[in-house]
């Protein structure tokens, strides 16, 4: 019984690992696309505020308030809703364009997302407050993605 | 595709464990260590000079080796693939602070151990006994599915690294997917002095090699 090396021990752990708590088949591929996304963000071209309405307090606690952002000929008109500690977000987009809509929440891993109506339409529900940002990636692939600076709700 | 398995780090075969065939290993990654830095290194590289395939084979190549580094810190399956995640997102977002790419497999396993310490810091208390004289009193929970009469090889070699010390366990795990982790950093997780941590790890290995033997078959 000849001694095993120490690197033909570290094979070893290694294949036992390998085999009994094997990576996740989806692992791969989903760390692509959050790696792809955060790499595309990074030369992101940012929309710009151009309104921002003073907020609406309703009943209950509940408020409200509008954004405007543009970018080129586009513009983003967004109404935002907090009630009971979510938030809901009603967007109009001129012209109205396919485009999926993102919401990248500051702290949150997960993304919300929502496709825009033929009226340049689109509603964003249960999102949590605090810092977001919107992402807008136009169906026709040679327009690039843009998307609003980081705001707070 | 078993050409693969030969071609590994010189001196690293080991042909006993594998007389008997077609067996583990033989459908996992198929990259090892050696390749895996190097073809991280390229992956950065070709992405740094603006080709997006090249941040798709980096992820490819280093996931599942920040798989077994986090997995080793005994994180939920989820909590890992958040680890993993904000490891991808933090060398995104601070590639520029990699000044060499030679560098970026250990770059992305400290980040990632770093961050997995964390999240399992947050949730498990340390206990204060030594996980060796632990194992020396109580003998290893057993599943049904162990208990079982261990019919191949590849479940003796199992229970043979399963039935070392957590910090054998955890402390192998890390130092075979990682190329070099660096020990200071190691050390405090652990919990050890710095000088101490490349004994221990003779001696896991030592207590590993009788293990295996006991099991037979090697």
């Amino acid at each position: 019984m000849s001694e095993l090396s120490r690197d033909a021990l570290l094979d070893i752990v290694r294949e036992v690992y390998e085999r009994h708590d094997p990576v996740p088949g989806h692992l791969v591929a989903a760390m692509q696309a959050a790696a792809a996304m955060a790499a595309s963000d990074l030369d992101l071209e940012l929309m710009t505020l151009v309104e921002h309405s003073t907020e609406l307090v309703g009943a209950r606690g509940s408020t409200s308030y509008t954004l405007r952002f543009v970018h080129g000929d586009t513009d983003l008109l967004l109404r935002i809703a907090v009630d009971n500690g979510r938030s809901r977000v009603d967007g109009w987009i001129v012209p109205a364009e396919p485009m999926t809509i993102r919401a990248l929440p500051g702290e949150e891993p997960t993304t919300h997302e929502a496709v825009v109506s033929d009226s340049g339409r689109f509603a964003l529900t249960d999102l949590p407050v605090g810092l977001m940002r919107l992402r807008l990636e136009p169906h026709d692939g040679a327009r690039p993605a843009f998307a609003t600076p980081t705001f707070e709700i | 595709m078993g050409v693969i398995l030969i071609d590994r780090q010189p001196g690293a075969t080991s042909p006993m464990t594998r007389s008997g065939g077609p067996r583990a290993g033989d459908d996992r990654s198929d990259a090892r260590p050696g390749d895996v830095w190097a073809e991280a290194t390229s992956g950065f590289n070709r992405w740094v000079a603006g080709e997006a395939a090249g941040l798709d084979d980096l992820v490819a190549v280093m996931t599942p080796v920040l798989w077994h580094v986090v997995r080793a810190y005994r994180l939920s399956d989820s909590a890992a693939e958040d680890v993993i995640q904000n490891t991808w997102l933090a060398l995104v977002r601070r590639r520029a602070a990699i000044l060499d790419p030679v560098a970026v497999g250990g770059w992305l396993t400290t980040t990632a151990r770093r961050e997995a310490w964390r999240a399992a810091g947050t949730k498990t208390t340390p206990t204060p006994v030594e996980d060796e004289d632990l194992a020396q009193v109580l003998p290893r929970q057993r599943s049904a599915e162990d208990s079982v009469v261990q019919h191949d090889e590849g479940d003796r070699l199992w229970a043979a690294v399963d039935g070392l010390p957590e910090r054998c366990r955890r402390l192998l795990r890390i130092v075979a997917f990682e190329n070099r982790p660096d020990y200071r950093e190691l050390a405090t997780e652990l919990g050890m002095p710095v000088g101490s941590i490349g004994p221990t790890r003779g001696r896991c290995l030592a207590k590993l090699r009788v293990a295996l033997m006991q099991a037979g078959g090697i």
